[in-house]
């Protein structure tokens, strides 16, 4: 079973866990860590092109840069900065803040490729299924009527009604266009209802088109992570960073490596449990 | 959809919903939970929404076909908010509330925040959001009778509306930057906030104006052949 097929309940717990301990603690050895795996896992797993890494990227060297150049507090300077001191601890704290935000940032794109539209109506159907039909109703059609806008634009210009031409032209076209889309998509609208009463809407509890089952690996899953999550979490009670007015942080007590230990196999269980799917899939091939 | 059978909860459903359970839920989101679990309070809200929905009518029929035109005119507020600087939201609010009543009105903002706030950004803002929104709808759906007979008076309401929006969303901004309220602050902020206000209440007279004859005459049509 690779990660991605898991209960989406299992992965929404995975990635609250994961989030918060990345966007709570500012312990700088846990957030190197987490930055490291995050793409590592993004590289993996391909859910961020060229683009997203320059972005990430950008976000990193200005979220590091910002803090010494407007914090100067701490006791170690550096250098002095038009006129103004850069203190190491500032320093730290920007690259701390720096990872954080670029590795929450990874997570956060992981998350809306694993957890697609129909797995979150899903999740969102037990919190309230009157709710989640709306939402996703809605969802629709802001993608439908995007749709019907360009039908109906191809049509008016086929037709050689529509001109870019000038500004009162444009304006003038599309707003016939949309009046159009309007009148098209309302009366659509009530053959909609009708046909969502005729069929029993709201005679009987909603069920949903994809079935997900609670499997045993789910809950072996969702015990390892909270385990995880709260060794972690001991962790970082434990050996807590202090920046100002010195940086200090008690990296090397038995509890704060447990912890570092724990976030690091929470960090790729996801992968590990790609890879041992990937392995087994050769050992079956290999075998036949 | 669920219609509410008893007139005595549906009276109290109606005024206890917008004025009290939504603003002590966005109070709650912005003091105590200190704007951590603002998508909890959001989902919540737009609950609430849902159910002060469905104080508006009394056969289930009614409710399905409001909601499914609720559902496209908020789809169109979304949609309309990828237009650069200009944001008809608040015109396509009050048409709403006008012609589908001031429940309706509700729904509809506080949901055209929610859903393009999933394009726009999430964050400790959208409670705040969807309230200012949801009671433009609510408002303009109480004055409608009055709206509907003066339309320069629906356009004005549009500019009323940017205004108060505004107010409504430095006080958030205040909330946000100082942890607690202050005149002073507030004060500048609303003063800082002086272009987007203007902002604001141009594009809704604008749209207004641009919407409320079409618009109008289709959601007229519809629910005088349907009885929406």
């Amino acid at each position: 079973m690779r990660f991605t097929q898991l209960n989406p309940f299992a992965v929404t717990v995975y990635y609250v866990c994961i989030l918060a301990v990345t966007m709570f603690s500012m312990n700088p050895f846990l957030l190197c860590i987490a930055l490291v795996t995050s793409v590592l896992s993004a590289v993996l797993t391909h859910t961020a092109n060229r683009k997203n890494h320059l972005f990430s990227l950008a976000v990193f060297v200005v979220a590091a840069a910002l803090n010494p150049i407007f914090v100067h507090k701490g006791l170690t300077v550096l250098f002095y900065f038009n006129g103004n001191p850069v203190t190491l601890e500032a320093t730290l704290y920007g690259l701390s803040a720096a990872m954080m935000l670029t590795s929450a940032l990874y997570r956060l794109r992981d998350l809306s490729k694993a957890l697609t539209s129909d797995k979150v109506l899903y999740l969102f159907g037990r919190f309230s299924p009157k709710l989640a039909l709306l939402l996703s109703m809605t969802l629709r059609f802001v993608s439908l009527l995007r749709v019907r806008w360009r039908r109906i634009q191809d049509s008016q210009k086929a037709l050689g009604l529509y001109d870019d031409g000038n500004l009162i032209d444009a304006v003038r076209g599309r707003a016939r266009v949309l009046s159009i889309l309007i009148t098209w998509t309302l009366e659509n609208g009530i053959v909609t209802a009708e046909s969502m009463e005729s069929r029993g809407y709201n005679s009987g509890r909603r069920t949903s088109y994809a079935v997900y089952r609670v499997h045993a690996a789910d809950v072996l899953f969702i015990l390892v992570c909270l385990s995880l999550t709260a060794l972690t979490a001991a962790g970082i009670w434990q050996s807590k960073a202090v920046y100002y007015p010195e940086f200090d942080m008690r990296l090397f007590s038995p509890w704060g490596l447990a912890g570092a230990a724990a976030f690091t196999l929470l960090s790729v269980l996801p992968l590990i449990i790609n890879i041992k799917e990937a392995i087994r899939w050769r050992l079956l091939l290999s075998k036949t | 959809m669920i219609a509410i059978k008893s007139p005595r909860l549906r009276t109290f459903l109606r005024y206890a919903i917008p004025f009290v359970l939504i603003p002590a839920a966005v109070a709650l989101s912005a003091l105590i939970f200190d704007g951590q679990r603002y998508l909890i309070i959001s989902l919540g809200i737009a609950v609430l929404a849902l159910l002060l929905f469905m104080t508006g009518f009394e056969h289930r029929n009614i409710g399905s076909r409001r909601m499914v035109i609720t559902a496209i005119m908020t789809a169109l507020a979304v949609f309309g908010r990828f237009i650069p600087l200009f944001k008809p939201i608040t015109a396509i609010c009050v048409m709403t509330a006008v012609y589908l009543g001031a429940e309706a009105g509700f729904l509809c903002g506080a949901l055209s925040v929610l859903i393009s706030n999933i394009y726009f950004g999430q964050g400790p803002w959208t409670p705040f959001q969807m309230l200012g929104f949801g009671l433009i709808g609510l408002f303009a759906g109480y004055l409608s009778k009055v709206l509907l007979r003066h339309k320069w008076l629906m356009i004005l309401y549009g500019a009323l509306a940017g205004i108060a929006y505004s107010f409504i969303m430095d006080i958030w901004t205040v909330l946000w930057y100082a942890g607690g309220f202050d005149w002073k602050l507030y004060l500048s902020a609303t003063v800082s906030a002086i272009p987007f206000t203007a902002l604001y209440a141009v594009s809704n007279v604008i749209f207004l104006l641009l919407l409320q004859k079409p618009v109008g005459n289709k959601l007229r049509r519809i629910k005088i052949k349907y009885g929406v």
